[in-house]
């Protein structure tokens, strides 16, 4: 990685924080979810056809980082940013496709950690802020109401993102450039392993969210057996899936049936 | 002549809220201070004298929170609660009682459809593209960037004058129709078809157990027998004879269980997932009933 691709992926990681310059709509909900942010790290990087490869998988394992009530025990953005960036970086150390998606994982599970650290920072430093808000609502300053909340509020969140992560860049760029780089074969398998099992986590979270009703697991294993008796991909379960909510949705006025 | 609040003014304060809510969150007044600032201009137009302006500014630096983008509704109600005060109709305190009530059931919609149903589901359709489209796999995040934000922000734009123009009873009556628990429902079936695909799809999990025996085994190129390692009895193929993929479903399901009903936290999840990852890679290199022996 250069100098400009670092400092550009450490911006990303800042845009795509909870609570940055965008908005979330924009930054947390789009440039920080897995897919969008491996994405951009291919375009920086030159390379978005590994960046997905990872990307894909990273999206589903942390399908349902979601944020109930602000608690960010994970910084979705730091982890997957970092994550990509190290599978690139660190690609010709490694043979199949499993354990390039494995070091993914390690990546981000190195970024989740200290982005999560970062977010507690940004959370308890932003309390001060409030004293600033309460003098300028005390004189009516109508026109500075933004000052306590985007230029304070980001001054932190900026510093708290963006310099850690060009820290953990340089790192992962130094061992992805020194040729002595040699990573044993059974940690390779070890990691491999965790990677495919992730996927469990995004799967296992988001049924939580989901399933409301008992007749919502046969719904779920429905859509499961589609794949392994029936042989659909994912794009035919989930156009099966629309048609089914829209009958469902059809049949609304007698939805007790269901 | 009635004070009113401009179209321009609308849209400023929709815009500071919507790109900047979360600006500056913290524990003690959550969202307050970006509150305050999407209020500012509408207090400015409203009001006059410093003082006025002032106790309008502090109503809305207060404790506050919901789902943003959803959420925008409050703004909406807040604002035409503000501009019938100024009027001289209403209290104060029920802006302020207006805004507490609103934080429970526009944070619950908000996060069980927009942020727990919405986001995951269109993410799924985008990286199943990506996965589908092999040439072109960037489809898929593209996509994503394009339909979220501007969905988003049109609806939340739409929430938001809704709230303006209805107020606090036309939007709880909007939400006693039960119209929203119907496409809640119809969302929910298809996020479990998909999520079923998906964790036959995706989710990888073996035992690594492949007990082996010592054989001779006869050697068609060279004609002869010589010593080798045939399986006796592999786990693995066992269990997806009886259900494909049946311990790959297995880990999803006790991963929902912690969570659901033991109130894991993701992290410690993750960390439990690590160390079944190490068992059984151990497992796969013990020489004779290892998968990798």
């Amino acid at each position: 990685m250069s100098v400009l691709q670092m400092v550009l992926i450490a911006l990303f990681i800042y845009l795509g924080a909870i609570g940055s310059i965008v908005g979330n709509t924009i930054g947390w909900y789009c440039l920080g979810r897995p897919l969008v942010a491996s994405f951009v790290v291919g375009l920086i990087m030159g390379d978005v056809q590994t960046a997905l490869l990872v990307g894909v998988p990273l999206q589903i394992a942390y399908l349902a980082n979601v944020t109930p009530g602000g608690a960010v025990a994970w910084d979705l953005s730091y982890a997957t940013y970092i994550g990509t960036a190290t599978a690139i970086a660190l690609k010709g150390t490694v043979a199949s496709t499993p354990a390039l998606i494995g070091l993914a994982f390690t990546g981000a599970g190195l970024g989740g950690v200290v982005g999560g650290t970062m977010w507690g920072i940004h959370y308890s430093l932003d309390v001060f802020l409030n004293r600033w808000a309460e003098r300028l609502a005390e004189q009516g300053e109508t026109r500075k109401m933004w000052m306590p909340n985007v230029l304070g509020g980001q001054a932190i969140g900026f510093l708290a993102r963006f310099v850690p992560a060009l820290a953990i860049l340089a790192a992962i760029n130094a061992a992805g450039s020194s040729s002595g780089l040699n990573i044993p074969g059974w940690f390779i398998t070890g990691i491999s392993t965790f990677g495919s099992m992730m996927a469990a986590l995004g799967m296992g979270i988001i049924l939580s969210f989901l399933v409301k009703k008992n007749i919502h697991w046969a719904i779920f294993l429905a859509g499961f057996v589609l794949v392994t008796y029936f042989g659909l991909n994912t794009m035919a379960v989930a156009i099966v899936g629309i048609i089914v909510a829209f009958i469902v949705y059809a049949a609304g006025n007698r939805q007790e049936a269901f | 002549m009635a004070k009113t609040v401009s179209a321009k003014t609308l849209r400023s304060s929709f815009n500071q809220w919507f790109f900047w809510n979360g600006c500056s969150q913290q524990a003690e007044s959550m969202l307050g201070m970006a509150f305050g600032q999407s209020m500012s201009p509408v207090i400015e137009e409203l009001y006059d004298s410093k003082e006025e302006r002032a106790a309008g500014l502090k109503r809305h630096i207060t404790l506050f929170n919901t789902e943003s983008q959803v959420g925008s509704v409050c703004n909406g109600i807040a604002i035409g609660m503000e501009e019938q005060l100024a009027n001289g109709v209403g209290a104060p305190e029920s802006i302020q009682e207006a805004k507490v009530a609103l934080i429970g059931p526009t944070s619950a919609i908000g996060d069980s459809l927009w942020v727990a149903t919405i986001i995951p589901l269109l993410l799924t359709i985008s990286l199943t593209l990506s996965q589908s489209l092999t040439n072109a796999p960037w489809v898929g995040p593209v996509l994503y960037m394009l339909v979220y934000p501007l969905g988003t922000y049109l609806l939340s734009w739409k929430i938001f004058r809704t709230g303006y123009k209805a107020g606090l009873e036309g939007v709880q009556q909007f939400m006693a129709t039960g119209q929203l628990d119907k496409i809640m429902e119809a969302v929910t079936i298809l996020g479990l078809i998909v999520v079923g695909g998906l964790t036959a799809t995706f989710v990888n999990a073996s035992l690594n157990l492949d007990i082996k025996t010592t054989t001779q085994v006869f050697d068609a190129a060279t004609q002869t027998y010589t010593d080798g390692m045939i399986s006796v009895f592999n786990l693995d193929n066992l269990l997806n004879n009886v259900f494909p993929k049946i311990v790959p479903l297995a880990l999803t399901l006790l991963v929902y269980y912690l969570y659901a009903k033991k109130n894991w936290k993701p992290i410690a999840i993750m960390g439990l997932i690590l160390v079944l990852a190490v068992i059984v890679t151990a497992i796969g290199f013990i020489p004779g009933i290892g998968a990798f022996s």
